[in-house]
């Protein structure tokens, strides 16, 4: 049975002062099972100006087991997977303890995001390339942080409406925008693919 | 005393206060016309405390024969008399002389026998007497409660004032309990400070005050013996006793703090939480001790084997009250050093052999 009490307690302090750290944990729907957090990029790396979200599943012995963390914005790095967004992290493994809390781990994997281990990587791909050619991979982070990580400025009917430019048909547009989340570059992409 | 249907005729006490439970039952009367009995039991025996306050009639009363033979408790030192009597007597003449004695001895002692029927008179040679050993004197309790009404009047002793609890209930002439109710009161004080201190100490796990929970069975700390984190028993018990996940350490995950990683092999559980190292000790000694008298149940007397061995908590005794002897085989190793033999039996050389 997960300790609603301390998730609670949890949420409260975390969400409290969110203006100095701007780590947030909310529900995602009406449980305190299921949440989401959002960890800013932290300033000096690729991933400076996006806003990552962090899909968390508690499991029904936590605090005494760690929670099921994984990134639901796409990232790229060597330690989460640029595929499912796992994450590639020891507290969330063998050295979770009770002591540390949600927002303790999301600071943790936001010093992840400032201090790759390619050495022990999740994504061998992006390792590899953080290895041989840092240019390369920074370049690459910093444009997937441009693409998923930042909430763009435009309203929907913005858009819409730059979408159309391009060349789709406004109802098909309307309706993958709905299906990616209002995401104007994977609208795009789920479009071009057909 | 009185047989039933013969009651005596002496009003019931408790029924002039309207509340004798007895009712029907009641050995005394429950009938206003008979006379209530007034008489002082203090005063018979010699000294009544109240003196000539006493609510009680100061009156001497022959002594009936059902009072002198039945309450000898009520007479200690005519006991001790008798006995040390009848110890140079003659077993048989024990009893006759138990008796002469006694009727010696209770009227000499009577503060009435003295001859004098004044009463104030009489208050002043008990209270004489008394003084002439101030210890025996008893304190004041309206003083040691905070106020005595009698101010400088009160017969009784008024207390020094005890620097922790702030009552005057010290008695100035005797030493040996002075010390005590000081050790005590300063014990008292310290254990309320400490646990006045503990009600804000939150578990690090379930992020509540440990002394605030929802059952009395969680409203304990569980100390680790390496460090000083708090935690609440139910949480570091939970947390040790959880089954490691795969690539987990039981040593380095789960037997360590939660908070600093340190190793602690075992949990002290404590109700109030410590300020100092001494005091942590203090903890750590007491609930040893209280295992120490435990009998193990691996041990089983000797029947079976503790895990622990010889350095089980738990007390290793045999069922005639024999304590396990413990003897170390020590080897001498190739290098020089001696290393400490653990026990061999048969039984793990028979598992290992394979029969062909």
């Amino acid at each position: 049975m997960v300790d609603f009490g301390r998730v609670q307690k949890e949420l409260q302090e975390c969400n409290r002062d969110i203006n100095v750290s701007g780590i947030s944990v909310n529900p995602k729907r009406d449980n305190l099972i299921n949440l989401i957090g959002t960890i800013p990029g932290p300033v000096g790396t690729p991933y400076e100006g996006g806003t990552f979200k962090i899909d968390i599943d508690l499991p029904d012995a936590y605090p005494f087991e760690p929670p099921r963390m994984k990134f639901a914005t796409k990232v790229w790095h060597p330690n989460i997977s640029s595929q499912s967004g796992a994450i590639c992290l020891d507290i969330l493994k063998d050295q979770w303890s009770p002591a540390l809390t949600l927002k303790t781990a999301l600071l943790s994997i936001q010093a992840l995001l400032s201090a790759p281990e390619p050495d022990d990587p999740q994504d061998a791909v992006v390792a590899q390339q953080y290895l041989k050619d840092y240019q390369v991979f920074a370049s690459t982070a910093r444009y997937w942080t441009e693409s998923f990580a930042k909430t763009s400025s435009l309203g929907v009917e913005e858009k819409v409406q730059k979408l159309v430019e391009m060349g789709f048909p406004e109802s098909l547009v309307r309706s993958t925008l709905e299906v990616v989340g209002g995401d104007e570059n994977l609208a795009l992409e789920k479009l071009c693919s057909g | 005393m009185s047989l039933p249907g013969n009651r005596t005729r002496v009003l019931c006490k408790f029924f002039a206060h309207g509340a004798c439970l007895k009712g029907e039952h009641c050995e005394f009367s429950h009938d206003w016309k008979d006379p209530a009995n007034n008489v002082c039991t203090f005063y018979q025996k010699g000294a009544c405390v109240y003196g000539s306050r006493c609510r009680y009639d100061h009156v001497k009363v022959s002594v009936s024969p059902r009072q002198a033979s039945g309450s000898s408790s009520a007479y200690p030192y005519q006991y001790a008399v008798s006995e040390s009597v009848s110890a140079t007597a003659v077993p048989g003449v024990t009893a006759e002389l138990s008796a002469s004695s006694r009727s010696y001895i209770s009227p000499a002692q009577s503060a009435w026998g003295e001859g004098s029927g004044d009463n104030d008179l009489l208050d002043d040679v008990v209270g004489q007497s008394r003084s002439t050993n101030p210890s025996d004197i008893a304190m004041c309790s309206f003083a040691a409660a905070g106020n005595c009404p009698r101010g400088e009047n009160c017969p009784h002793v008024h207390g020094d004032l005890c620097p922790t609890c702030r009552k005057q209930c010290l008695h100035p002439f005797r030493p040996d309990e002075r010390e005590e109710h000081k050790r005590n009161c300063e014990k008292k004080h310290k254990h309320l400070e400490a646990l006045k201190h503990s009600q804000e100490i939150e578990c690090s796990v379930c992020l509540e005050r440990v002394l605030s929970k929802l059952t009395a069975a969680e409203r304990k700390f569980g100390l680790l013996s390496e460090c000083d984190h708090p935690f609440c028993i139910s949480c570091i018990r939970n947390w040790r006793s959880s089954s490691p996940t795969s690539g987990m350490d039981v040593n380095s995950a789960l037997r360590s703090c939660p908070i600093c990683r340190k190793l602690s092999y075992f949990v002290i559980p404590s109700v109030i939480w410590y300020a100092t190292k001494e005091e942590k000790q203090e903890i750590v000694d007491s609930y040893k001790a209280k295992l120490r008298s435990i009998d193990c149940r691996h041990f089983d007397f000797g029947n079976g084997t503790c895990p622990f061995g010889t350095s089980c908590f738990y007390k290793h005794a045999y069922r005639d009250g024999r304590l396990e002897e413990v003897v170390l085989r020590h080897l001498g190793a190739e290098d020089g050093q001696t290393v400490i033999a653990k026990d061999i039996r048969l039984s793990d050389f028979l598992s290992r052999m394979r029969i062909r």
